[in-house]
Parts: C-alpha cells; sequence; structure tokens
C-alpha cells in the first residue's frame, strides 16, 4: 500500500499549551483510518494541521510524496483534501444545493467553471447521503444530523482523493450512524482514503481498518483496531487506572 | 413569470432613458445624482453585499476616480475617457496595494481601517501639486446634463449586470462563501485573499467611474469632497436598505432613499437631515434584510413580517 499522507514529527503549540506532540503516522490510499483520544486529545488540530486551517509549529505533511506543510488551505483542497468540520459550517444563506455545490466550483483540480453543471454534480453528492428532499431548503433551516451529512456531502463534492472527517457521527443516534457508517464505506470503495475521528468507539471499530490513538496530543496506539482497544495504555486513558 | 420580469425591467429602462427628454432640467440633474448614487451603492454591494466586507474605502476608489479625470482634464489636457481610464487604474492599483493587508482584517476591524484610508487619502492629495493641492482643480466646462445623465445609467446598467453575472458565477458563488463562512471557503478550494482583493477592486472601479462622471459633470473638485466619507455612509445605507446582496436591492434603495431625502430637504429644509436618519432607522428595525426582501417574502407573510423582525430585534 502506498502512503497517500504523511504525518512526520508534526506540533502544535498554542502558546504554553502543546496540542500535538511529536505526531507521526500515514494513511495509506484507499484506507480508513480511525484517530480516537479523550476530550482535549489534539482530535480536531490535527485535521486542522492536514486541511491548512492551521499551521504546524514543527514538523512536515506531505501528500502523496510531496510536502504540503507551506501551502495555505485553498491549495491543499485544490490538491485532493476535503474535510469536513465537527462544528458544522454550512454557509447560511444559501440553499443546500449550493452549499455543495461550492465544492463542486472549487474543490479538488479548481472545480467546474459552469455553474449548472456544478449544481448537477452537487445534486448527485446530495443523493449519496440522502440529502436530496432538502437540496432547495436553506442550509442553517437544517437540523443537526442532517447537516452532519451535508458536511460530508459539500466534501464530497470536491472531488477529494483523501477525506477527513471531524466527528461527523457526533450526536447522531445509532440508526443514523449506520447510514453514515455506510457512506463512509461507500466513499471508500469510490477509491478515497479516509480519516476519521470519533467519539463514539463502537461505531469506528467496525469502520476503521487502522486505529490511531492520541492522548494528551502525543500518539499512544497505532494499529489493528482490535488490538488498539485492549491495549493497557488506551484503556488508561479512556478509563483510568484500575485501583486494585 | 421570468418573461414578465424582462419586460418590467426593459420598460423601466427604456423609461429612465427617456427623462432628459421629457423631464425638467431640475429632475435631470436630481435623477444625475440618483444614478450616481445607485452605481456607488451598487459597487458597494460587491465588497459588502457579496463579499460580507463592509467597507468604509469605497469613497477612497470615488475621489480617486474624480481626481484622475480632473488631473487627465486639467494637468495634461486630455479627452474625457482617457481621464476615466486613468481613474480607474488608479482605483485598481488602490485596491491591489492597500486591499492585500487590509482584506486580512475582519469585521470591525476592517471597517476601521477602511475608514482610515479617506482621511490618509485628504492629507496626502492636499498636499499633491498635481492634484491643486488643498484648493482642488476646476475642470472645463460642459454644459449637457442630458449627456450626463445618459452616461450615469449606461454605468448603473453596466454596475448591475456585473452584479447580476455574480449570482451565476463561480466568482460570485466564491464571495457569497467568503461572507456565509470564510474558513469553510478556503478548506473548500476558494482562494481567499485574490477573491476578496478582486472583489474589492471591481467594486473600486464602478465607484472610480461614477467619481469620474460626477467630477466632470460638478467641474470643480476639491479633497475633502471628493473624498467625503460621508458619501460612503449614504452608500451602505442605500445598499443595506434595499438589500445587500441582492441584484436590484441597491438601486431601489438609491433611488428610494434619494427621493426621500429630496423630498425632505425640499419641504422641510433644517429637520430634513433628522427625518432621513429616523426613516433609516425605522428600515433597519422592520426590514434589516432590505427592501428587495421585502418584496420576496411580503406576499406570504404579511404584516406579521415587520413583527417578526422586531421580535428579532427583542425589543
Amino acid at each position: 500500500m502506498s502512503a497517500v499522507l504523511e504525518i512526520t514529527n508534526v506540533t502544535r503549540r498554542f502558546a504554553g499549551l502543546i496540542a500535538v506532540n511529536d505526531v507521526s503516522f500515514t494513511l495509506n490510499q484507499g484506507e480508513i483510518l480511525g484517530v480516537i483520544g479523550p476530550n482535549g486529545a489534539g482530535k480536531t488540530t490535527l485535521v486542522s494541521l492536514i486541511s491548512g486551517t492551521l499551521a504546524p509549529t514543527a514538523g512536515d505533511i506531505a501528500f502523496e510524496g510531496r510536502s504540503i506543510t507551506a501551502l495555505p488551505a485553498y491549495q491543499r483542497a485544490r490538491l485532493g483534501i476535503g474535510r469536513t468540520f465537527q462544528i458544522m459550517r454550512p454557509f447560511p444563506g444559501l440553499s443546500v444545493l449550493d452549499n455543495v455545490a461550492v465544492g463542486a466550483l472549487f474543490g479538488h483540480g479548481g472545480g467546474e467553471s459552469d455553474l449548472a453543471r456544478a449544481r448537477e454534480l452537487a445534486r448527485a453528492q446530495l443523493d449519496f447521503v440522502g440529502l436530496a428532499k432538502f437540496a432547495d431548503q436553506r442550509a442553517d433551516e437544517l437540523g443537526g444530523p442532517s447537516r452532519k451529512r451535508l458536511e460530508l456531502a459539500k466534501a464530497l463534492a470536491m472531488q477529494p482523493k483523501v477525506l477527513l472527517c471531524d466527528e461527523v457521527m457526533a450526536g447522531l443516534n445509532l440508526v443514523e450512524i449506520d447510514e453514515v457508517i455506510d457512506v463512509l464505506k461507500r466513499v471508500r470503495e469510490r477509491g478515497i482514503s479516509i480519516l476519521v475521528i470519533e467519539h463514539v468507539i463502537k461505531a469506528i471499530k467496525s469502520l476503521s481498518d487502522r486505529l490511531l490513538v492520541l492522548h494528551h496530543g502525543e500518539k499512544i496506539a497505532d494499529g489493528d483496531p482490535d488490538a488498539v482497544l485492549s491495549d493497557a495504555q488506551v484503556v488508561e486513558a479512556y478509563l483510568g487506572r484500575r485501583r486494585a | 413569470m421570468k418573461g414578465l420580469r424582462w419586460i418590467l425591467i426593459v420598460a423601466a429602462l427604456a423609461v429612465l432613458a427617456a427623462v432628459p427628454w421629457f423631464g425638467s432640467d431640475v429632475l435631470v440633474q436630481f435623477g444625475i445624482n440618483a444614478l450616481l448614487l445607485a452605481v456607488l451603492a451598487q459597487g458597494w454591494n460587491i465588497i459588502g453585499g457579496y463579499a460580507g466586507y463592509a467597507s468604509f474605502g469605497n469613497s477612497v476608489f470615488y475621489g480617486l476616480g474624480s481626481y484622475g479625470v480632473a488631473i487627465a482634464m486639467v494637468q495634461w489636457e486630455l479627452p474625457f475617457a482617457v481621464g476615466m481610464v486613468f481613474g480607474v487604474v488608479l482605483a485598481v492599483a488602490f485596491a491591489f496595494l492597500l486591499g492585500l493587508p487590509v482584506l486580512r482584517l475582519r469585521g470591525h476591524y476592517f471597517a476601521i481601517a477602511t475608514l482610515a484610508l479617506a482621511q490618509v487619502m485628504i492629507a496626502i492629495v492636499s498636499n499633491l501639486s498635481i492634484a491643486g493641492q488643498n484648493i482642488g482643480l476646476v475642470l472645463p466646462p460642459l454644459n449637457d446634463d442630458r449627456l450626463f445623465y445618459e452616461l450615469s445609467l449606461v454605468l448603473l446598467v453596466a454596475a448591475t449586470a456585473t452584479v447580476f453575472w455574480l449570482t451565476r458565477s463561480r466568482f460570485g458563488f466564491g464571495l457569497i462563501a467568503i461572507r456565509e463562512n470564510e474558513e469553510g471557503a478556503a478548506v473548500m478550494g476558494v482562494n481567499t485573499t485574490l477573491y476578496k482583493v478582486l472583489a474589492f477592486a471591481l467594486s473600486g472601479v464602478f465607484s472610480a467611474l461614477a467619481g469620474g462622471i460626477h467630477a466632470y459633470w460638478i467641474t470643480f473638485l476639491d479633497p475633502a469632497s471628493a473624498f467625503d466619507i460621508s458619501l460612503n455612509v449614504k452608500m451602505i445605507i442605500m445598499a443595506v436598505f434595499g438589500g445587500p446582496g441582492t441584484v436590484l436591492g441597491p438601486v431601489l434603495g438609491a433611488f428610494v432613499l434619494s427621493t426621500v431625502s429630496e423630498l425632505l430637504s425640499s419641504e422641510i429644509t433644517s429637520v430634513a437631515g433628522l427625518f432621513f436618519g429616523l426613516v433609516v432607522v425605522v428600515a433597519v428595525i422592520f426590514m434589516p434584510r432590505g427592501v428587495a426582501d421585502l418584496m420576496r417574502r411580503f406576499r406570504t407573510t404579511g404584516w406579521r413580517y415587520f413583527v417578526e423582525n422586531l421580535k428579532a430585534h427583542r425589543i
């Protein structure tokens, strides 16, 4: 398997706080990599560092073998890196369809320049995530679960090679979680590599090929999901030390 | 429905274009002012309404356009058209040079930074001998209000057509995405810095052209009137009153408020300013999204429209 993303010794400090500390890992072609960790472990910071909305204090990020550390966010998007936001950020005044159309108009490779064609592509993505019936509503009229899907549709309309999902399942019920898992699996079938940040451990276990655990900004485990979840250090990070 | 709208627009344009042939001198002069204000409001609409950056620097573009024409015609004895081009070049250069640093600021900070630009320009121009220092420049008079009127109308049509194009182009969608959520726009591949500067420049082009026409029409300009910040306030009020981020809203706002202001100042001169302020305050409270939104929604919501807006303000 070839690496699509290579994160090498990446550190990000916010004044005195080290949000991400010397983390290295790779995301392979066609892989679903799950990233878990307690609140404040640095998961969202990691996604922001890869998508370019934050710059690393140290370390290097490479995409398809080429360093992208110095590139601004929009250029990374054009190379094929799409992300969703944990705190959903639709364009509130635009219709659901046009929110997604922005992804098709820009996105990977600079996007589609014709608006009508971009809207067609957007409609296909809305179908894919199951939001087609809301296409003409304003984005800020959507409920929470639908907004999560909208985030996905927006990122997918960019035709990315890599999709970074920041807690797309948080706040969803079990049925909705299963639906999103199904969507992500179908995204992978398109040849898109996925990095999923999640709190819901059960969901991420069934979805991920590999699991990476962050704790206090450091990587404490990386490997097969079952092995990682039974790792003593991981259990301690989540549940605390067992007192005999 | 769509065909009817176009017929109405063409008919309205025909009537507007015919005004100098049947209207009085006073009406034509009022028309030139109203049309130029509409161009300014429409220009502001591009950076303020679509990109979401409340610019107080558009009166600088206006001033640069005025001085472009004045310097070209008075100092270099070039034709008016060349002066207009010179003014546009100045405005675009200014948009790129100052837009790059200033457009990094957001919200109130951007507004304050652009507000300062006009003051700086007054100080600079007052000391340039080519611009007549603080005495100003007197342009060769051309007594043809009909021409100025039609020129202003053509410019307004061009500005409105540009905004119409924005609503259905990649560039326009990029600007709207920036307004709605700048970080979200960037991660989707919008070159936010470039788009903002281009929007600032485009908005500047129309302001400069309006300034150029106005300078030649009035035949006199000095730094304080060319870079008058209250003109910038006016264009914002008109655009916001009509509906920022819509195609026809700013034009409508400019026409309505110009008329109100004209009627008030001819009827009750001394308190006209007060009434004008009152109209704006009431409008902001009862229809914060402008006349364009009111017209779109009034049919379905009726008078509840105003009540709901009032409630939204928590008054």
